[in-house]
Formats: structure tokens, C-alpha cells, sequence
């Protein structure tokens, strides 16, 4: 008898970690929804923006640099107060990344003999301190390593266009066949646009970003979850948080000693030699101790203390390499050639420059999701590494339509500022240019009108004039000469991308103003 | 490290080869330009290198149409007394559309039952309403919407491929999405997949398209262009409207005239219908001011799709000879331009 309720104890124990991958895979497919409900004419921006709004990392660092507080970031007092109460739970239940890292968790058949050492969990606190202080000073650079703004990257800039590219040459491949082809048709009008864009986009360096994601996976094959326990700047906040939280791992009585628990552990917190205790700062509360433990080992009763504190958690040390480090990096980059003079094609999403993009951009990328002509890039270079992965237009990958304003509906930060349409159109975001060596017109005399023909503007910013010349064989000709006027011209970049001049345009957009 | 089992071969097999094809993938969406948007113009229509449909299945196709009948441009031929062109003035714009229809014969003269029909309007930018003359008229575009359905058309489908803007946002800010399903018709938007490399036995200077598949199937093609100014080409017309049937628009500003010609004899609609309700003086193709609007309350209907041209030349103090791709269309025996020639039936809607 007491052998099958304690069999019937386990079974339900177990019950509670299928909950938890339900719940985990709901908030991985919840994101994932609303970041492809985060296009033009998508769902409402409010309800798109709430996985970055939940984060208390962004919202905090946010606020510190620009000293006010939006009321949309308020909802990551939401995650706070979750985190007070359950600890780590973020990480382990809801967090998209920490989900991903779980699904691709190499099988634990060995324990490995050497984890790495436990002083590497400090990284996580360092990186975040850094970010504070940095934040304080005004620079938000460090908040490339938030998950969430890592998850909704990579989706946008890798995921989803890959998607887009692989599910086009399978409808291509199944269009061949004469019986699919209603079925293909009917597939493609129901896929696009709702979920996969019209057109196909196109983003620099995909493998860098595709890189980047595929690093921190493999990284578990190191030791499982080790982004979250060595690396995660939001896990080290709430891990810091976790110490006061109410509801901690407790080892019991019951215990009898077999190390079950800390083979199961997917942070590696559980310390055979201190009586199998954990770290509430690593805890992801994921239940797997618990419900492994063959006894009644382990519990998770309500605490009111504050956890042991340990070499790794943040301290002095760590404070002063992090102040170093931000003062250090700010310094340099205030050094970089980037800051004396901007690069001409540093072309920002509407609206943005005026608006200090810089200070204001968590880095999400989810501006680029809402292009629909693929735009809005990552910079690289352009910005310099201090503002690596900020947005930028290309306009020779993507325009900026003349309808849309979708990038400063959707930005969770209002780095790009959510204006309306007609505001939209009136905002300058740069000059074109025509490189008169190059233009069919100019340099070989003969009519194209491609940028005339594509300027939105209701009284076009390019002007054609006509002219008699002597053609290169020395015969007269007459040719339609483009002229940018760049008082009306709002840069949008249309005339660029549709150039048909080979590789570079011979009409370029080049950020807008002089100095002085 | 023991022994190497099936299962962990095959999920290093399932993790490399999912690299390898992640990786094409991937560097298939790079900033690199690719065949799907060729950047050039260059003089002879160089075909991107990249298609999965093969070119049999577009073979039969081509073959529906022989290549002889050029001359003819209509599906049915035109009954006894029908006029070549009608001009309708000074009505609503479905009245317009009534009148004019019946008195080339009726909608029936080009829709027969159980017909696939694809109605064609011009949708070419996303940024304003219908009132800017940059767009066809919706009213226009939903009543053959209506004609046709109510002539037994199993199923009518509207559809352009805008160049500036999306198309969804196209045929919404337009004005036609809303006319259209009202009327019982449906809006696609043209899939990448669905362009097929076509030949064009007829071609003078275009010999190989991407060409919509569905506009090259469908049992009619009607033809709604707008009326409007254009730099290049002087006037956009029903010639002109058919670059949205097609995915590499750069290519045809080599030689417009001829290609046009070239592709509106591939493409051949049954029906061409001018919407003058509203033309664009200037600032075309993409308008925006009110000021280059002038409304003219007109429609022009022809089988012919450079006699309707011609016609509407003329509403711009334009004689038809003015106009490149007439000219060519004429060369080409791809229609007429002689209005003075011409059968032309004038009717006056409602006062």
C-alpha cells in the first residue's frame, strides 16, 4: 500500500511537469503569434508589444537612460511581482529562449564530471550591472543580450525570412504539378499577407544573426541551459530578485541522500555538499528535483528570509568591473569615429532621428518586422558597434512606403515614434541624390524616368527636364533629365531601390541636413 | 564516448543536413539581389536563371492561342452592327458601365457561362482613395464585377501587382476591395509562385515573359485601366495597365512600345475598359493632388484594346500617333487607331 501511493504521489508530481511544458510551449507559441501579429494592419501595437513590455530588464534599463517611464512598461511590474513570489519562474515557465534552450537539451544520459565552474555565474550579474550603469549613463548598447529582444531578432531577421524563402521553393517545386496548383494558389492567398510577406525580404547577414541564436543553443551541449545560468543578463535581474522571493526549493527530512535531484537539475544548482540546498537566484522552479525525487525529499514551501548569499552573486568586485567596463566602453565609444561624424547612409526609420534613436532603441528588431519591404535592417556597420543592430534603412533592400507607418505603431519603446500617416509622409528622413556619371539619362543620354515615375510625392520631389544633346556617336538626341528637388524630397528611398542601374543606384538617399 | 548509435547518427545526419539546407536558406534571403528582382535593364530580356515550374507546363498554354490570330483580339467575334467602340458620357459611374456594355453587344458578347474571369484595373500604388485618379474607379471595376457574374461567370477574380506599396494595402486604400465584394467578386493577391516563363511566339522584340499563370488560363480577361499621365510612355493606358500582369516590370522600358504590344498580344483581354471618371493630367503615374484631377464622367469600351486607347488619347488633346505603344500596336496588327474609320458609338447617361 504504501509502496503504490507513493507511486501514485510520483505520477502526480509528474503531472505538474507536463503542465509546465504546456505552459511553456503556449508562451513560446504566444510570441511567435504576436510577433507575426506585429506587421502593418496586423493585430493592435498594445497587444503585439506586451512580451518586451513584460520584460523587466528593457523596461528598466529604458527608463533609467531616458528618465521617464511609458506606461505601456508598467506591465513588467507584472514579471516582478511573479518573481517575488515564484522566484526564477519567468525563466523556467514562460521565458520564449529559455523554452528553446529546454527543446534542444541534449539527452542527459552522462552527467557531466566537470560542470563548469560555478564562479562563471557571475558573467550574468557582471553583464547586468554593466547594463545598469550604462543604462544610467545614458547607453543602452548591452541590451543585445536580452532574450527577448535576442528571440524577436532572430525571428525577424532569420527565422521568419528563411521560412518565407523555404516554404516559397516547396509552393514553387508543388506548383509544377497540374492537380496542386489550385490547392498551391488557394495555400499562398491564405499565407500571405497574414503570416508570410507578399514579397520576399531580404536581410544583410543572416547567418551572423542565424549564428548567434544556433551559439547559444549549442551552448547546452556544454551544459544545459547555460545561456540562463552563466549569461542571461534578465535571468541575473530576477535571479537577484529571487533571494526575497516567497516560494523556494527546500530539501526535507525525507531525503535520503541518492543525488537524484541534481542529476535532473537543469542549472546545475543542486550542491551535494551542502545537503542538496540550491540557489533560489539559479532555481527556474521547474519542478524537476521535485518530481524526480523518489521520496518526498523536496518541497517548495513559502519562505520570508533572504537566501544564502554566494562567491558568484553580485558584489563589490563585481560592481567595480562593471562600472570600469561601462565607463571604460562609453569612453570609446565617444572616441569612435562614428561620434565626430555620422555615416551618410545611416538613414533612421521615420521620425527616429529626431528622436535620439540612439539613447531610446532596446535593439528588438521588431521594427524590422513590421516593414513590409524589408527596409528596416540591423545596422552593422553603419552606426558603429555602439549602436550595433539598431534599425536602419537600405533603401537599395527595401523602401519606405509611401502608405505605411508601421515601424513607430509597432515599436514597443517609441524609439521610432508612433506617428500617424499623414505625419509620417511629411517627415524627412533623408535626400536623394542622383550620381550623374551613372544615370541612363545623364551619362548615356537615353529617357528612364524610373525615379520620376516612382516618387510618391503628390507633386514629385523629381522633376524631369528636357533636353536636345549630342549623344556619344555625336547625334542629336532628346532626353528627360531627373532633378531631385531636396526641399520637398522626404528621402523615402523608392527612387533608389527601383534604379535600374545595376548594383548601386545611380539615385541615392544619404541622410538628410548639413552641419551648422 | 562509446559506441555511435542509430539514433544519435541519424540526429547528427537530421542537424547536418538541416544545416546545409538552413544555410542555402538563409543566404537565400542576403541583401544579394536575386533572380526574383532582376536589377538591370538590359536591352534584350535576359531570363532570370532560377524557375521550378518547367517550361512543358507552359507549353500548352501557349498553345490555346495560335499564333495567327492576332488580328482578332476578341474570344467571340463581334455580332452584326455592334460598333468597334463605345463612348460613354455623364452618368454614374455603374451607369456608364451598363450603357456601354450594351450597346458593344452585351456583356455576354465576351462572358459565357461557367467562365473564369479575371478583371484587371489598375492598382499600381497603395497610397490614396480611388479620388486621386490614380487608381481605377471602384464602382467601374465592381459593376463588370456584377456583369459578368450575372452572365454565368463561375467565378470572378480582381487582382494587380502595385509597384508601389503592397497589394492588399492597394486594393483597400483604392476603394475596389470593398466595391468588388459587395459586387460578389474576390480579390487575389498575385502570388510570387504563380509567374510562369512564357514564350511569346509573336513576340517582335519580347520572346519570353513571366507571365501570371491565371491571367494566361482564365476564359476572359477584362481590361480596367485608368486613364492617366505618365512620363515615359506619355499616357497610361489599357496597353500600359497589362505591366500588371507581369513580374519584371524594369525590362519592358528598354523598347515600351513594342513590349507592350508584344505582351498585350500574349495576354490578349477579351474586354478593355477605359475609366475616364476621373483622369490624371499630371504627377502620374502615382498622383496625389487634387489639382491634376479632372473629372470627366467617361468610359471607353472596346474589344480593341489600341482602338480604346486611342480613343482615350484623345481625351488628353493627344492624337493617337503620339503615343509610342500605339503606334507599335498598329505596326504589330495588334489593333486599330483610325478612329475616323471606326464604328463609334456616343451615348449620354442620364442627362
Amino acid at each position: 500500500m504504501a509502496v503504490n501511493a507513493k507511486r501514485n504521489s510520483i505520477r502526480s508530481r509528474k503531472r505538474w511537469l507536463a503542465l509546465r511544458k504546456i505552459v511553456q510551449m503556449t508562451a513560446l507559441l504566444t510570441f511567435v503569434l504576436l510577433f507575426i501579429a506585429a506587421r502593418r494592419d496586423g493585430w493592435p501595437p498594445d497587444m503585439v508589444n506586451v512580451p518586451l513590455r513584460l520584460d523587466p530588464l528593457a523596461m528598466l534599463v529604458y527608463s533609467l537612460a531616458t528618465r521617464t517611464i511609458l506606461i505601456g512598461s508598467l506591465l513588467a511590474l507584472i514579471t516582478i511581482g511573479l518573481t517575488l513570489i515564484f522566484g526564477r519562474a519567468w525563466c523556467g515557465w514562460l521565458c520564449p529562449l529559455g523554452t528553446v534552450l529546454d527543446i534542444f537539451t541534449p539527452k542527459r544520459h552522462r552527467r557531466k564530471q566537470s560542470s563548469p565552474p560555478e564562479k562563471l555565474r557571475a558573467v550574468k550579474y557582471v553583464l547586468l550591472l554593466t547594463l545598469i550603469i550604462a543604462a544610467v549613463l545614458g547607453n543602452l548598447t548591452l541590451m543585445i543580450f536580452d532574450p527577448i529582444t535576442i528571440m524577436a531578432r532572430t525571428l525577424s531577421i532569420g527565422v521568419w525570412p528563411a521560412f518565407d524563402q523555404a516554404i516559397t521553393s516547396l509552393e514553387r517545386t508543388l506548383y509544377g504539378v497540374p492537380f496542386l496548383q489550385e490547392p498551391i494558389g488557394s495555400f499562398d492567398n491564405l499565407m500571405r499577407p497574414a503570416v508570410l510577406p507578399i514579397e520576399p525580404l531580404f536581410y544583410r547577414d543572416t547567418l551572423l544573426f542565424a549564428a548567434v541564436f544556433i551559439g547559444i543553443i549549442a551552448l547546452n551541449w556544454i551544459a544545459s541551459r547555460f545561456w540562463c545560468r552563466y549569461l542571461c543578463p534578465l535571468g541575473g535581474l530576477l535571479g537577484v530578485i529571487s533571494k526575497v522571493a516567497i516560494v523556494r526549493r527546500e530539501v526535507r527530512e525525507d531525503c535520503t541522500q541518492c543525488a537524484a535531484c541534481g542529476r535532473v537539475c537543469p542549472t546545475d544548482t543542486i550542491q551535494p555538499d551542502k545537503n542538496f540546498a540550491s540557489d533560489p537566484a539559479e532555481c527556474t522552479i521547474c519542478l524537476d528535483c521535485w518530481a524526480f525525487c523518489p521520496q518526498s525529499g523536496v518541497g517548495f514551501p513559502a519562505h520570508r528570509s533572504r537566501a544564502v548569499w554566494n562567491d558568484y552573486d553580485p558584489n563589490r568586485r563585481q560592481a567595480l568591473i562593471a562600472i570600469g567596463a561601462a565607463v571604460t566602453g562609453l569612453a570609446l565609444f565617444k572616441s569612435d569615429a562614428t561620434a565626430r561624424r555620422e555615416n551618410p547612409q545611416l538613414i533612421r526609420p521615420p521620425g527616429a532621428r529626431e528622436n535620439d534613436l540612439l539613447d531610446k532603441c532596446i535593439r528588438c528588431n521588431m521594427c524590422s518586422r513590421a516593414c513590409p519591404t524589408g527596409a528596416i535592417q540591423p545596422s552593422i556597420t553603419e552606426a558603429g558597434l555602439v549602436g550595433l543592430w539598431t534599425p536602419v534603412l537600405v533603401p537599395r533592400i527595401g523602401y519606405c512606403d509611401y502608405s505605411c507607418n508601421a515601424c513607430g505603431q509597432v515599436c514597443p519603446v517609441q524609439a521610432i515614434p508612433p506617428l500617424s500617416l499623414d505625419e509620417k509622409r511629411q517627415r524627412v528622413i533623408g535626400r536623394a541624390y542622383i550620381d550623374q556619371n551613372r544615370c541612363i539619362a545623364w551619362a548615356d543620354h537615353r529617357d528612364c524616368i524610373v525615379c520620376e515615375e516612382m516618387c510618391p510625392l503628390p507633386d514629385k520631389a523629381i522633376k524631369l527636364e528636357k533636353v536636345n544633346v549630342l549623344n556619344a556617336g555625336g547625334t542629336p538626341v532628346t532626353v528627360q533629365l531627373p532633378h531631385v528637388n531636396r526641399d520637398k524630397c522626404i528621402g523615402c528611398g523608392i527612387c533608389e531601390y527601383k534604379c535600374p542601374v545595376n548594383s548601386t543606384a545611380a539615385i541615392r538617399v544619404y541622410v538628410p541636413g548639413t552641419v551648422g | 564516448m562509446s559506441h555511435l548509435s542509430r539514433r544519435v547518427f541519424l540526429r547528427w545526419l537530421a542537424a547536418s543536413l538541416g544545416t546545409a539546407a538552413g544555410g542555402e536558406l538563409l543566404s537565400a534571403c542576403g541583401g544579394t539581389p536575386t533572380p526574383d528582382r532582376p536589377l538591370a535593364a538590359p536591352t534584350k530580356f535576359a531570363a532570370p536563371t532560377k524557375i521550378t515550374v518547367p517550361t512543358a507546363m507552359a507549353q500548352p498554354a501557349a498553345t490555346l492561342m495560335p499564333s495567327d490570330t492576332l488580328v482578332s483580339p476578341t474570344t467571340t467575334a463581334a455580332p452584326a452592327g455592334a460598333p468597334d467602340l463605345v463612348v460613354a458620357r455623364g452618368g454614374e459611374p455603374q451607369a456608364l458601365v451598363q450603357q456601354a456594355l450594351k450597346a458593344l453587344g452585351g456583356i455576354e458578347r465576351f462572358v459565357k457561362p461557367g467562365n473564369d474571369v479575371i478583371v484587371k484595373p489598375n492598382m499600381c500604388v497603395a497610397y490614396h482613395s480611388y479620388e486621386y485618379a490614380a487608381t481605377t474607379n471602384p464602382w467601374v471595376v465592381a459593376e463588370l464585377v456584377a456583369l459578368c457574374l450575372g452572365a454565368g461567370a463561375s467565378r470572378v477574380r480582381v487582382m494587380d501587382y502595385p509597384f508601389g506599396g503592397s497589394a492588399d494595402e492597394a486594393y483597400q486604400r483604392s476603394g475596389i476591395k470593398e466595391q468588388v465584394e459587395a459586387a460578389g467578386g474576390s480579390m487575389e493577391v498575385m502570388s510570387r509562385v504563380k509567374y510562369v516563363n512564357t514564350d511569346l511566339p509573336d513576340g517582335v522584340d519580347l520572346h519570353k515573359c513571366y507571365i501570371y499563370d491565371d491571367i494566361l488560363k482564365a476564359d476572359v480577361v477584362i481590361n480596367v485601366p485608368i486613364a492617366k499621365h505618365h512620363s515615359l510612355a506619355r499616357l497610361t493606358l489599357g496597353m500600359k495597365n497589362l505591366m500588371g500582369t507581369i513580374r519584371d516590370r524594369e525590362m519592358m522600358h528598354a523598347d515600351l512600345g513594342q513590349r507592350l504590344t508584344d505582351l498585350a498580344g500574349r495576354v490578349r483581354p477579351a474586354l478593355t475598359v477605359v475609366d475616364a471618371v476621373r483622369i490624371l493630367m499630371n504627377n502620374g503615374p502615382t498622383g496625389g493632388n487634387l489639382d491634376d484631377v479632372k473629372k470627366l464622367d467617361t468610359l471607353i469600351a472596346s474589344a480593341d484594346i489600341v482602338a480604346a486607347d486611342s480613343y482615350a488619347a484623345t481625351l488628353f488633346d493627344l492624337k493617337p500617333d503620339d503615343l509610342a505603344y500605339i503606334r507599335a500596336g498598329v505596326a504589330s496588327g495588334l489593333g486599330r487607331s483610325d478612329l475616323s474609320n471606326m464604328k463609334i458609338e456616343e451615348i449620354r447617361v442620364g442627362g
